[in-house]
């Protein structure tokens, strides 16, 4: 009796320890599982959020070593290296001073960020996502790269200024879901308003280089290039656009007959949209759609029907020579795109602009979106055609393809090579 | 597994989504008559058939055929009758100089008289534009897709 309790004792005894250590190496497992599973949607959120495509220097630099210039009407500001490197990155910052650079715009130094950092974006955004995005920031191998000095004019160069202006521009709110929308709406919110930062680029700025908030989305100009008026306004927003087509603008950077996404927000589509969840696609486009809509900004042309054939000669040879030497090789000359939509022209608001903003970038400098079937991808013609030449093929584009009649000079041209 | 086919043929192949139809044919099919020129869709020499239209394959990712799409490539493209008088007229002609365009040429030559037999000078402008030539032999072409619309 002794020997069997004293067996079943020990075995009893056996099994509890071996319960404990399975125990414990099971809570060690899911810290870990949970660990990865930050870490997972850490990379989704800083995806969301198209961290990369500021702080990486697109001369060849690492991912978020930054080194980025920027050029700002007070002078060049440079992305920080935000690697967990313990010298040159964020590696001795603690959770705090990670969401305080994120929601106050203020460094672990103490020292005050410049709005080119869209931290009145990020402010909407919960400390529980902004450290899955530390989590994941740190899961990253360090690179050592010291940041680049900032060149900016005095009275600007005063960082401690910053702070009226947070006072009066940056909210440091979080974002608080709208019971009487629905939660597709709310998310859809808060990755266009927080982590998207969408109206850092199309809404317009005032004075004080703040978002206008009475014009928010309603379009901007910034880099040279027109951030379109992305409100729900029928004409000049995307509010007549269906929910299809807006979902494969954001998701693929092209929409037949809508539009093509080229220079910033190429880059957008590339390193963050294209990433998403066709669940968040859908949210975002869901709440684009309710924005109220702001009148301003360009119209959408009516797609023309065009004959697929040479048109007769009009008062622009010039740019219809260059057009048929260039460009109708891809574009065809009804402008439905030879073997991709990609390249069709019918329907963009790049084609009906006056001032062919967009339209002379992606002369001069081309553009490419990546995808997963293919890249898509269109040569700059800067060094091939002479100012003369792009400015009459621009003119003949606009007149052509939109009900715009361009004005284009090759002076211009000349002007918007070198940008100030 | 993708199905091409490809000059009346099917082929499968086990290839990336975003390999171009022009890597498939060359590289993996061993059909080295389509030609890698530029690789971004400006010079033309890697022009196939897709449904009778000219297509640049060295940007045309095999995903993005359908399946049954139909593919003509420089080796089959003289077994139509069109295609045929076109290459008797290049010979005719001598249009080949280097020759590394020239299937490209070819196969655009078609495609535009398959669509206009008796193409302009525009038409002809229009309908070849894309597809350049180092050697210059644009008049001789030219001259070449005139004696078939003619003939």
């Amino acid at each position: 009796m002794n020997v069997f309790s004293t067996l079943w004792g020990s075995v009893t005894r056996g099994t509890l320890n071996g319960a404990v250590s399975v125990a414990l190496t099971l809570t060690a497992l899911s810290v870990q599982a949970a660990d990865d599973a930050t870490i997972k949607r850490g990379e989704y959120l800083a995806r969301a959020a198209d961290c990369v495509a500021c702080h990486l220097d697109e001369n060849g630099g690492k991912p978020y070593a930054g080194g980025r210039g920027f050029k700002l009407p007070f002078g060049m500001l440079y992305s920080p290296n935000i690697t967990p490197d313990n010298e040159t990155g964020i590696g001795t910052w603690s959770d705090d001073d990670f969401v305080n650079a994120m929601q106050k715009g203020v460094g672990k130094d103490g020292k005050h960020y410049y709005p080119a950092f869209p931290y009145t974006s990020y402010t909407l955004m919960s400390r529980d996502d902004i450290l899955a995005i530390k989590a994941y920031l740190f899961s990253l191998p360090p690179v050592k790269q010291p940041n680049k000095e900032n060149d900016i004019s005095f009275p600007f160069n005063q960082r401690w200024g910053m702070m009226f202006w947070n006072f009066l521009f940056n909210p440091n709110e979080r974002f608080q879901p709208d019971p009487s929308q629905s939660a597709e709406w709310n998310r859809g919110a808060y990755l266009v308003e927080g982590a998207g930062h969408c109206g850092e680029c199309h809404t317009p700025r005032n004075l004080f280089q703040a978002r206008d908030s009475s014009r928010n989305l309603g379009g901007a100009v910034i880099q040279g290039w027109k951030a379109y008026n992305i409100s729900g306004d029928k004409a000049t927003g995307i509010g007549a656009w269906p929910d299809e087509a807006l979902a494969s603008y954001l998701s693929t950077g092209h929409a037949e007959g809508y539009g093509v996404a080229a220079g910033p927000m190429a880059e957008a589509v590339n390193h963050s949209l294209r990433h998403l969840t066709p669940e968040d696609i859908r949210a975002m486009v869901v709440y684009l759609k309710s924005v109220p809509a702001q009148t301003y900004g360009l119209a959408r042309p009516e797609p023309k029907m065009l004959s697929p054939e040479p048109p007769a000669k009009g008062n622009n040879p010039l740019g219809q020579k260059t057009f048929a030497d260039a460009c109708v090789s891809c574009h065809l000359w009804d402008g439905t795109g030879r073997q991709s939509t990609f390249a069709a022209l019918k329907g963009l608001r790049t084609v009906n602009d006056p001032e062919a903003t967009n339209l002379v970038q992606v002369l001069l400098g081309g553009g490419k979106l990546e995808n997963p079937h293919g890249d898509h991808f269109m040569p700059g013609f800067a060094r091939a055609y002479s100012d003369q030449e792009l400015a009459a093929v621009t003119n003949f584009v606009l007149d052509h393809f939109g009900h715009a009649k361009g004005m284009i000079t090759a002076e211009e041209i000349a002007k918007r090579r070198n940008p100030e | 597994m993708l199905t091409l086919t490809i000059n009346g043929a099917d082929h499968q192949v086990d290839v990336p989504d975003d390999m171009p139809l022009l890597w498939v044919l060359r590289d993996v099919l061993g059909m080295t008559g389509t030609k890698y020129g530029c690789g971004i869709a400006q010079c033309g020499a890697c022009t196939v058939h897709l449904d009778g239209m000219a297509v640049r394959s060295c940007v045309l990712p095999v995903s993005n055929i359908a399946q049954g799409q139909k593919i003509v490539t420089i080796e089959a493209v003289g077994q139509s009758d069109l295609g045929k008088k076109v290459q008797n007229a290049w010979l005719e002609h001598e249009v080949v100089q280097c020759g590394y365009c020239q299937s490209g040429q070819i196969m655009s030559a078609v495609a535009l008289l398959d669509k206009k037999p008796q193409p302009n000078d525009e038409d002809i402008d229009a309908g070849m534009s894309g597809n350049i030539c180092r050697c210059c032999t644009y008049t001789r072409i030219r001259g070449a897709i005139k004696s078939v619309s003619q003939a």
